[in-house]
């Protein structure tokens, strides 16, 4: 089925039964995964599958409606039916689909042809390989949760009434793997990956499995400390969550509605002058890269935060408008369920220049976080509360395992108080961080 | 507000009843298969409607390279949304869903496929590739389908798909008014009305062959609460397994006054105390916490797996002799109810933890089979898109006997926890965070003023032998959607009054 020409005639049906404006966004998914587990394959899955959804504004009223069902009379209905939608919502003066002008976008080599040529034994032999190698890290491994490897193909059509005509083609592959550590009342569990857009970018097997081992290991033991004022090191794989609770802080509509901490501080310093923080989804082969954004904006790097200065807060198109900014942030979509809303794809803190164990040498008495328990930051306070685990630093050495603490104090002040970076940046995922040092938190355990 | 009471069991209601407890209504519903037929008003893409016929044609192309078990799944979804916020109606939404799932199982192994497509060919193609996991085996002729009648504990009279947006938009303005007429502090108000409505067909090489049309909804209203420097949020909400026959405008102008009185009574909130204090839960609002911290650990494929922290634990003490956890398939009209499960086994009641005993855990086909153990009724899947894994259904901590007026008085310094809000368990090693969006300080046996930021930290196994007193006035209320390998399923929980010795709480305040 030609699925561009489909979308053009949604559109087009969509205007002749009232619609003002109409937007398709079209998705086309092939997925495959499986999994094993103590050296068999425990399951495998492989699907193909597809869905429209479709956007439309009648006298600036809005109408969202998707569907999977491509057939000619379902899809009349569906039209009709959104259109419908849209007259029992009411108007308002900033509705309507985005205008961006001529705009091109760049190939980000975000396909790779070979992946649906890559045989199902290779497949399996990489998630074999990787528990085996992860349960064999350790003695103390006892369990597997088991080794797998996925892979995908994305098809996005983005077509509305205002000429804008976009299409992308992506790619994904991912395995990795989870162990247990110890027995009874001390287990802990290890879980690493690799997922790219290329099938020949995926870390090396070995290094990914040893990584999950070590993770399951080096926690046995684990135990609350003592509540008590230190230093913190954030680690750069477990500080992601900390950076969502200042992201969320700078979504346009919280600042709009007055309901977050942020929304005084655009334009001012809330971090040191060696804090900059910027959205870039255009790397390219990266696996957070996307040529196009949920609206159709060809994207492009965003300095969000620039040597410690709010620059900007994070709008869609319609949010945009309401709020009377012109902005250029992302607009992100789940997929063809969903209506775009403000976002980020590919948050990157600037690297630091300081070796990560020689700031951890200096500590005298303090924590090295490595996992969070949610967000912990309370958007409208920027009340920071955080369960989080990892080891205690003695004397400028890791002394042992924690677990069962929370991390406390308040957002703008824990921002403020980053006393230096770390040059451990790895560009792995959707938000990267390298690890940074707090000067001092509020560590709540035992009495 | 809606509650479900569930009669607590025969030899505690008695003693609850001499020692002049609580009284408990009871739904004289309770447990009767009442075979009453799914809403007339909900209409199905009849592609959906795949005959005996080419079921059987499909299930026989699964096994074809010889496997022991084949099922399919037919879904057709319908969902629809209407949102309030700032005085408008933002808009209303609605969407389709529909598809085929083909497991085929094999020791083991597990194959799947699915589709969207629902023409012969296509689905033909996908049962093969579901086959592929199947060794070169011995092919068993499947068992001919026999239509299955099933129990009924949806509360289903008037499908919502078949009301139309205008009138979902009345229950907002309601609400919404309500919510802003409340209090002069109260600044924002959002409400949203939203359903789902699905029906499947399940049909296996064991003859096995039903259909259910399984509906959804929940009005929810959020306000925020605003004075001088100082904010507060409270919600409310009404879920369930419920037709549109149970909303009304008294219910939206209840909900709006539940939200505004929490968002108020927040509002003066002072920083929670960090440290280890006994606490309170609050009857009916904090089963989140037993389904998140003890109930993913007794699913059974972490116990077969072995990395949940009870595998071993079956005939052992892991609670306090006051403890007794069960969840239960078939409350009636409740958010987790389902008449069957997504593998076609109708859901029951499962003790799982009797007197403080592990005595049971949550089964799905494959486990069982795999561990020789009876079926639960807890093989549940989001969709056609996944295969079924062990999953709750409603939740929750069993009455007992003490008076939570005693509880309460009990404590000398201590918490109340109102209601528990998000949380984050592994389940693995058993320890949780949880927030609480309503909590208060207990000085001398009194709830005095409200608390923010309470953090309630700790690990599962820990807070159950910890239990020490445990109310008769259990309630199961609301629920919502858990989260499991990437799947999301709808749940609900609950708990009666009950006391925990000592837990830690991560406060901002040292």
């Amino acid at each position: 089925m030609d699925y561009k020409r489909l979308a053009e005639d949604i559109i087009k049906k969509a205007l002749k039964l009232g619609a003002d404006e109409a937007e398709i966004y079209l998705e086309n998914n092939r997925d495959f995964e499986l999994t094993v587990r103590n050296g068999d394959v425990e399951t495998i899955k492989q699907a193909t599958s597809k869905g429209i959804g479709l956007t439309v504004f009648k006298e600036k009223k809005l109408g969202f409606s998707f569907t999977s069902d491509f057939s000619d009379q379902s899809v009349d209905e569906f039209t009709k039916k959104t259109i419908q939608l849209s007259e029992v919502a009411d108007p308002k003066p900033w509705n309507g689909l985005p205008d961006f002008g001529k705009q091109e976008t760049k190939d980000l080599n975000l396909y790779d042809s070979s992946i649906a040529e890559i045989p199902n034994e290779k497949k399996i032999m990489m998630a074999k390989e990787a528990e085996k190698i992860a349960l064999a890290y350790d003695k103390r491994i006892t369990k597997s949760e088991g080794g797998y490897f996925g892979d995908s193909e994305t098809e996005i059509i983005l077509v509305n009434s205002k000429g804008l005509s976009r299409s992308s083609k992506r790619t994904g592959a991912y395995f990795g793997v989870g162990v247990v550590a110890g027995e009874g009342n001390d287990m802990q569990s290890g879980w690493w990956s690799s997922s790219k857009r290329h099938f020949m970018d995926l870390d090396n097997i070995e290094n990914v499995a040893k990584t999950a081992g070590k993770r399951a290991v080096e926690k046995l033991g684990a135990k609350p400390v003592e509540t008590q004022k230190a230093p913190v090191v954030y680690d750069r794989y477990g500080a992601g969550a900390f950076w969502y609770g200042i992201l969320f802080a700078m979504m346009g509509d919280s600042v709009y509605k007055k309901t977050t901490y942020l929304m005084d501080y655009l334009n001012k310093s809330i971090a040191p002058d060696f804090i900059t923080l910027v959205d870039d989804p255009t790397i390219p082969r990266h696996v957070s890269s996307v040529p196009f954004d949920g609206e159709g904006k060809v994207t492009q790097k965003n300095v969000l935060i620039e040597k410690g200065m709010l620059k900007m807060f994070i709008y869609d198109t319609i949010i945009a408008r309401k709020a009377g900014v012109k902005v250029n942030t992302i607009a992100w979509r789940s997929g063809y369920r969903s209506i775009p809303s403000a976002g980020f794809l590919n948050v990157i803190i600037q690297n630091g220049t300081v070796d990560r164990d020689k700031i951890i040498s200096e500590i005298k008495n303090g924590f090295l976080v490595t996992g969070l328990r949610g967000i912990g930051t309370d958007i409208p306070t920027g009340n920071y509360s955080c369960g989080a685990s990892g080891f205690w630093i003695r004397d400028g050495e890791i002394a042992f395992p924690v677990d069962g603490i929370t991390l406390g104090g308040n957002a703008t002040d824990i921002l403020k108080n980053i006393e230096v970076v770390a040059d451990d940046l790895d560009i792995r995922g959707g938000l990267n961080s390298p690890s940074f040092k707090i000067s001092e938190m509020i560590i709540g355990g035992k009495k | 507000m809606r509650k479900y009471f569930k009669p607590i069991p025969r030899r505690k209601f008695l003693k609850a009843s001499l020692t002049g407890g609580v009284i408990v209504a009871t739904l004289p519903v309770w447990k009767i298969f009442s075979f009453t037929d799914p809403p007339q008003d909900f209409h199905v893409n009849p592609a959906c409607n795949l005959s005996k016929e080419t079921l059987e044609k499909l299930i026989k192309i699964a096994l074809q390279r010889g496997s022991e078990f084949a099922e399919v799944y037919v879904e057709y979804n319908v969902g629809n949304q209407i949102y309030l916020e700032e005085n408008k109606i933002y808009g209303a939404g609605r969407g389709v869903d529909m598809g085929v799932g083909i497991r085929v199982l094999h020791g083991e192994k597990t194959g799947y496929a699915y589709s969207d497509d629902l023409g012969f060919e296509k689905l033909k193609q996908t049962a093969e590739v579901a086959s592929f996991i199947a060794a070169e085996a011995e092919v068993k002729e499947p068992v001919g389908l026999k239509a299955q009648k099933i129990p009924q504990y949806y509360m289903v009279k008037v499908s919502p798909d078949s009301i139309v947006p205008k009138d979902k938009a009345k229950l907002l303005w309601k609400a919404n008014s309500v919510g802003r007429e409340y209090d002069q502090r109260i600044n924002q108000v959002n409400v949203s009305f939203a359903d789902t409505n699905k029906k499947i067909i399940i049909a296996n090489s064991e003859g096995t062959w039903m259909e259910d049309v399984q509906t959804l909804s929940r009005l929810m209203v959020s306000i925020n609460a605003i004075e001088g420097e100082k904010r507060s949020r409270g919600y409310a909400y009404k879920d369930g397994t419920l037709g549109y026959e149970h909303y009304d405008l008294k219910v939206a102008e209840e909900l709006a006054r539940e939200a505004g009185r929490i968002a108020i009574a927040m509002l003066p909130a002072e920083s929670a105390p960090a440290g280890e204090y006994p606490i309170v839960m609050a009857k009916g609002h904090c089963g989140t916490f037993f389904h998140e911290a003890i109930g993913h650990s007794l699913e059974s494929d972490g116990i077969r797996k072995k990395t949940s922290c009870f595998w071993d634990k079956k005939g052992k003490m892991i609670a306090s002799e006051v403890t007794s956890l069960a969840d239960d398939g078939t409350v009636p009209g409740s958010r987790g109810t389902i008449n069957v499960d997504d593998e076609g086994t109708p859901g029951q009641e499962t003790i799982l933890i009797d007197k403080g005993k592990c005595v049971n855990f949550l089964y799905d086909r494959l486990n069982a089979k795999l561990m020789k153990a009876q079926l639960t009724g807890n093989g549940r899947r989001e969709s056609y898109q996944h295969y079924p894994i062990p999953r709750m259904t409603n939740t929750y901590l069993l009455a007992g006997n003490d008076d939570p007026e005693e509880i309460v008085k009990s404590i000398k310094k201590g918490m109340y926890i109102a209601r528990i809000g998000g949380g984050n368990v592994s389940w693995v090693t058993g320890r949780f965070v949880f927030s609480v969006p309503e909590g208060y300080l207990i000085e001398d046996g009194k709830v005095t003023k409200p608390l923010k930021g309470i953090q309630l930290m700790g690990s599962g196994p820990e807070v159950l032998m910890n239990i020490v007193m445990v109310g008769p006035d259990l309630e199961i209320w609301g629920g919502g959607t858990c989260g499991k390998d990437g799947q999301g399923k709808p749940v609900s929980d609950g708990n009666p009054t009950l006391k925990v010795s000592t837990i830690t709480i991560g406060g901002a305040k040292v």
